[in-house]
């Protein structure tokens, strides 16, 4: 019928519209979702890779400050005794200081004098371990059991004695149709590793596995997933693979959390474990080549490396990797080591591949350097291989091709920016050489969230983030505003606005972008008031609140005052360490604030402060139950402080 | 900072025949401006600086790769990201109806982007709340202000800009009720609320 034919094209005609009205709007929520998390990405790799360098520059500064110090200090009343001390803990700061052989450090590390009592409920270690042990660990610990510090000193020495015999680059082969499994930075997150375990299988003589470095920091469980990976070693020393990463490195790990976990979870043989790692990780091999075709190393390469001169190196020398840059003297290097084979250690554990053709310093993390794929080609060929996998940098697909798929990055810490951040990955490689990479996300909290859902929370807790480094800067920005504002109107423009906080950030964000959302304060034609914008920033000013933007700096400096990781840093100290951290915050703090401050802190008043308490009541510790909680960490008073250590839930 | 080279014209194309009935323009209008051949050249630009500048910035977030351009695949969705709402086919007419190779392949600059966004910000396709519950209404057999989630699916999985399974939902998630109903107005206002 005619009727009915015109009918249903009309219907026909408007069921088309509506879907393409329908289709067009849903792509430009995924357009302007995708945006949001670009940037939201860029917030948090710039803030990371910009307090990668911020730990340099404490540390130069600290340094710098030496004689300075003397100065300062010498203005106090107790004289000498002050610059004796001043004087001795600086240069105590900057020391390495073991001349001992090995044999009396082992004797240092014995546990056999260290008694497990009775209620001790977790696994007990005998050596040599079997793979049920291993297993067991692993149990234990997926059931939050803590293992006791007499066998973690045993499994540590044991771990110790076999690394020393590795060579500095691992040879693997996948003869006997063997898959090799690889994983990227686990930074400390245990449940991304119990994921693997259970998808891949643990470690066999069947099935060899390569974990290519970033084993600790940022997450809680690091010192659980050296257990692990060391005690499967052990087991199967022919088929479980380490590479050093750049966190495997006892300064880092002072500011990154590592030091801070095992002082906290061992009180009272903390020091110790934490000693017998600083040489652990310095023995850790430094890269892998399977079937000596596929380079597997943890930061990647620079138009100078060596593999010839990689594997000669003294590489147990290299204990801290920042050293050299810093410091005018050759402390942290023996002269054993050469300069070129130090270099060559830090572009291993430090590069970062980019897209442009050469190779430049990486001024950003402030070690190694950017690599193209121009690098890429000429040393493969050099070498006669096909493909690099590296990992140190997180990617939101958990792995990323590159330079031509002839440079693979691999990263296994998922949901590492925050919950639904991004995903993880391991890779399995057989004899064919061809990379197969398996994704996963640790679904804690994951799997209740929408992906907008995931990408909001993420982008507020990037903005928030932004929003304290911002306040944190504020002189510096009102310094850069000023020079734009020559007539002193208080207004600049939206342009000048962003110029001068890159200016004064350094982080390569995109600031128009951002702009409505940190930048509420706006006249009508498009200009910002400034001091309108700080005080939108809303933060308080109060000494606590100061304290609290610039923790990390706070707890790193604090860390390398107490020379002797005992968690306890004297009172005089933290004066003269807040002093130190004003003068390199230009920041005005009179004597009178800091003497109140230190006395309501020290609660015990027994003239110490624990490290720990008082960088707890900033709740370092656990960054997503703060951002999970919301709860405000600004408090007033002193009062407060005493109430949270009351609070179970703290 | 690579050199600039020269801002291509994408080549004109033939005119095609007027818009068929099918073709997604809301109004009995003359066919959008995307029709005739696209002379971008000859296009105004009408943006202030500071709009210039944040266009530049959004740009760069898509650009991968660092030579300051982006490839052809990405377009349509930089001018999303930037508020407006082609469809995959307008874009591709002012690219020139390029193949699949080299949607993937080939790679545009800024300033051969601008003249891009202004044709379609100048473009008449406007849709706002009452078009798309308009546009979903059409669904409605009881007139009773739900729609079948299921014939939704059908719809947008078939029809128009097809979107695929994943995408739809994605789109669908929490929307239907326990009988599999969506009430368009909520859905609406919920897709409208980016």
């Amino acid at each position: 019928m005619g009727c009915g034919v015109s009918k249903s094209n009309q219907f026909h005609k408007h069921s088309r519209k509506a879907a393409v009205l329908i289709q067009r709007w849903y792509r430009q929520y995924v357009a302007r979702t995708e945006m949001r998390r670009r940037y939201t990405w860029h917030i948090f790799q710039s803030i990371e890779y910009s307090g990668e360098q911020a730990q340099i520059k404490v540390r130069s500064y600290c340094f710098s400050m030496r004689s300075v110090c003397y100065a300062v200090f010498s203005h106090q009343t107790e004289l000498e005794n002050r610059v004796y001390l001043a004087g001795n803990l600086i240069s105590h700061i900057f020391r390495e200081n073991d001349v001992c052989w090995d044999t009396e450090w082992e004797r240092y590390f014995c546990y056999k004098n260290i008694e497990v009592p009775e209620v001790y409920s977790g696994p007990h270690l005998t050596f040599p371990l079997t793979v049920e042990q291993a297993v067991g660990l692993l149990e234990a610990f997926r059931n939050k059991k803590q293992l006791h510090s007499r066998y973690v000193l045993e499994l540590l020495l044991e771990t110790w004695k076999l690394l020393r015999l590795l060579p500095n680059i691992n040879r693997i082969s996948t003869c006997q149709s063997k898959e090799v499994t690889i994983c990227g930075d686990l930074h400390g997150q245990l449940e991304d590793l119990l994921l693997i375990f259970y998808k891949n299988g643990t470690p066999s003589l069947e099935k060899p596995y390569l974990f290519n470095g970033d084993f600790v920091d940022r997450g809680k469980d690091s010192i659980e997933i050296l257990l692990i990976l060391f005690s499967f070693m052990l087991v199967y020393p022919c088929d479980v693979y380490l590479n050093r990463g750049n966190h495997e490195d006892h300064i880092i790990n002072l500011r990154y959390g590592f030091t801070k976990e095992v002082l906290t979870k061992y009180k009272i043989h903390g020091k110790r474990i934490l000693k017998l790692l600083q040489k652990i990780f310095s023995w850790l091999p430094l890269a892998s080549v399977i079937d000596q075709k596929v380079l597997v190393l943890h930061g990647g390469i620079s138009d100078s490396t060596d593999l010839g001169v990689l594997a000669k190196a003294n590489r147990h020398n290299v204990r801290n990797t920042h050293a050299r840059i810093l410091s005018k003297s050759t402390d942290s290097v023996s002269s054993d080591t050469t300069k070129d084979e130090w270099r060559q250690i830090l572009d291993v554990l430090w590069s970062d591949p980019m897209n442009q053709d050469g190779c430049m310093p990486n001024e950003v993390r402030g070690g190694g350097c950017y690599w193209g794929p121009d690098i890429t080609e000429d040393f493969l060929n050099r070498n006669n291989m096909q493909l690099i996998i590296r990992s140190h940098e997180c990617k939101q697909e958990g792995y990323e091709f590159c330079h031509n798929r002839k440079v693979l990055t691999l990263f296994s810490a998922s949901n590492y920016y925050d919950v639904g951040s991004n995903r993880g990955a391991y890779v399995k490689l057989g004899p064919d050489l061809v990379p197969y990479v398996i994704q996963y996300q640790a679904s804690s909290m994951t799997r209740e969230l929408t992906a907008r859902q995931s990408v909001g929370r993420t982008e507020r807790s990037a903005l928030k983030v932004l929003r304290e480094q911002l306040f944190a800067h504020k002189s510096d920005l009102l310094c850069a505003f000023k020079k734009f504002d020559s007539k002193n109107t208080g207004l600049v423009s939206l342009n000048d606005w962003a110029s001068a906080v890159e200016s004064v950030m350094h982080l390569n964000l995109p600031w128009r972008t951002l702009r409505c959302q940190l930048v509420a304060c706006k006249t009508a034609d498009g200009t910002i008031d400034y001091c309108d914008w700080f005080n939108e920033l809303h933060i308080d000013q109060s000494l606590l609140e100061t304290l609290y933007r610039h923790r990390s700096t706070l707890e790193t400096i604090f860390r390398i005052v107490d020379t002797d990781n005992s968690g306890f840093i004297s009172m005089e100290d933290f004066r003269q360490t807040w002093k130190l951290l004003s003068v390199y915050l230009k920041m005005e703090i009179t004597d009178e604030d800091i003497c109140n401050l230190a006395v309501t802190i020290d609660s015990n008043q027994d003239g110490s402060i624990d490290i720990d308490e008082f960088m707890e009541a900033f709740r370092l510790t656990d960054k997503k139950s703060r951002l999970e909680r919301g709860r405000s960490m600004f408090m007033g008073t002193a009062s407060d402080l005493t109430k949270l250590e009351d609070d179970p839930s703290v | 900072m690579a050199p600039k080279k020269d801002p291509k014209a994408p080549a004109k194309k033939a005119e095609p025949a007027p818009a068929p009935a099918a073709a997604p323009a809301p109004a009995p209008a003359p066919a959008p401006a995307a029709a005739p051949a696209v002379d971008l050249s000859s296009v105004k630009i009408e943006f202030s600086a500071d709009q210039i500048e944040d266009y530049r910035e959004a740009f760069g977030l898509f650009d991968r790769v660092g030579d300051n351009k982006v490839a052809y695949n990405q377009i349509a969705d930089i001018m999303r990201a930037l508020g407006q709402n082609p469809t995959n086919k307008e874009v591709n007419k002012l690219l020139g109806n390029p193949s699949a190779e080299d949607m993937a392949q080939k790679r545009v600059e800024f300033e051969a982007f601008l003249p891009m966004l202004q044709t379609i910000i100048n473009s008449p396709n406007k849709a706002g709340f009452e078009d798309y519950v308009e546009g979903l209404r059409v669904f409605d057999k009881e007139g009773n202000g739900t729609v079948m989630g299921a014939e939704l699916r059908i719809v947008l999985s078939t029809l128009g800009e097809k979107m695929t399974e994943a995408e739809i939902d994605a789109l669908m998630t929490g929307q239907e009720d326990e009988n599999g109903c969506v009430n368009y107005e909520a859905f609406v206002k919920h897709i409208m609320s980016v």
